[in-house]
């Protein structure tokens, strides 16, 4: 239960987000639905893994992959479901405790925490970085040999 | 097609992408692609997330060069989505300039969704957010308040154009003053989870996006534009928080 609950809760955030990015109609669940897979994996790797700067990580990359793959099959572009489904993983926790320690005059705790938040920014950049650059390669592979095979059959015909 | 409306074609979808929260590297794209298929020759176009310029060379004409100023951006992901649709739909089969006015008029009046359900979606954010960081019911019911608040606040500064840090800041501060007067009148008793909860609706999870997007694309210039752009959003949103914070709570005690 204490699993499923912020999930839920992650859901409604995206599908509230989805309407004020204007997203179209019949796109708003399917990219609220990236919310709660973040979440989702978030919370699952939390029973095997504690530093939560990887979790994240893989957050990240399970909602790129997502995005990337749901954008390609309903012709969208990708920010569409990314942009929603990152937004419950952005630290926002993470700069208001920052803000706090520094004007209750906890210097060290700020900065500690500071550095935290830096570093999961970092894992969201690095995941969707990941993500994109390998779906692109991969992409132009892809259309990269799919022209040889064609050229290859055009030789065929003419000779 | 002649070189003037081709290049007002490709000038139009690309305001009309950029101006609703688009990546750069896509608007650049876009046009290039749609100038390339509706007959140019070559075409240059140079994307900031501020101006447009197009230069596009036609067979047997002297070259066209154009520039537009992006002055107001909001975010309409629909409009985004549908002139992707129609850019590919170039491609593939040509169309006649009139159409393709015709069509572009059309997204570019696409309603967005009605204003109540923006505000309540602005509370609901808010809402959701609180619970999702730990807090209570009647948390989460002051969370639906600052949502509104902050929703109405946003409309009516950038009606007189005030800008996005100031917008931030006095967002975040709504936000700590709302929460600390509750926590003061005893109405909750955690007040860090209901700040944490409402500031999640300023947070800029679309400039942070394209940051990133554009940055792997290979436009640096406006990915670390807008990157900048998130980063002092959020040392706006921290300040605005700040100020009740210190300010009130000797007061009340928080």
């Amino acid at each position: 239960m204490n699993y499923i609950t912020p999930c839920l809760y992650a859901f409604g955030a995206s599908l509230a987000f989805a309407i004020v990015f204007n997203i179209p109609r019949n796109k708003l669940l399917l990219s609220a639905l990236g919310g709660m897979l973040g979440q989702l994996i978030y919370v699952v790797f939390q029973l095997v893994i504690s530093n939560d700067v990887i979790l994240y990580l893989l957050a990240t990359i399970a909602i790129s992959l997502y995005a990337e793959v749901l954008a390609r099959l309903t012709k969208s572009p990708t920010t569409i479901y990314l942009a929603v489904a990152l937004i419950p993983l952005v630290p926002g926790g993470g700069i208001y405790y920052t803000m706090l320690y520094f004007i209750n005059g906890d210097i060290d705790l700020g900065i500690s925490t500071g550095i935290h938040t830096l570093l999961i920014s970092g894992a969201l950049a690095v995941g969707i970085i990941m993500v994109s650059s390998t779906v692109n390669l991969v992409r132009k592979v892809m259309l990269k040999s799919k022209t040889k095979i064609r050229k290859k059959f055009k030789y065929g015909k003419n000779t | 097609m002649t070189i003037t409306q081709l290049s007002h074609v490709a000038m139009e979808m690309g305001v009309i992408l950029l101006s609703n929260g688009a990546e750069t590297y896509r608007v650049e794209e876009s046009m290039h692609r749609i100038c390339i298929a509706l007959g140019a020759k070559e075409a240059e176009i140079f994307v900031v997330p501020t101006t447009i310029i197009i230069s596009v060379t036609l067979v047997g004409e002297v070259p066209l060069t154009r520039t537009r100023r992006i002055h107001s951006r909001k975010i309409d992901l629909t409009k985004v989505s549908e002139i992707n649709h129609l850019s590919r739909h170039i491609c593939f089969e040509p169309t006649n300039y009139k159409d393709l006015l015709a069509e572009i008029r059309r997204i570019d009046t696409i309603p967005s969704y009605p204003y109540y359900l923006h505000v309540l979606a602005f509370a609901f954010i808010s809402q959701m957010f609180t619970l999702f960081f730990g807090g209570s019911l009647m948390d989460s019911c002051v969370g639906f308040l600052i949502g509104i608040g902050i929703k109405l606040q946003m409309d009516i500064m950038s009606r007189f154009e005030a800008n996005v840090f100031f917008t931030n800041i006095v967002g975040g501060l709504i936000a700590s003053t709302v929460a600390v007067t509750a926590s003061g009148l005893g109405l909750t008793t955690n007040m860090n989870t209901i700040i944490i909860g409402s500031i999640m609706t300023l947070v800029p999870g679309l400039a942070i996006t394209n940051s990133i997007r554009d940055i792997i694309a290979g436009d640096y210039l406006s990915g670390l534009t807008k990157g900048i752009e998130a980063l002092l959003i959020g040392a706006a949103i921290a300040a605005g928080v700040a100020v009740p914070l210190s300010l009130l709570r000797p007061f009340w005690g928080g």
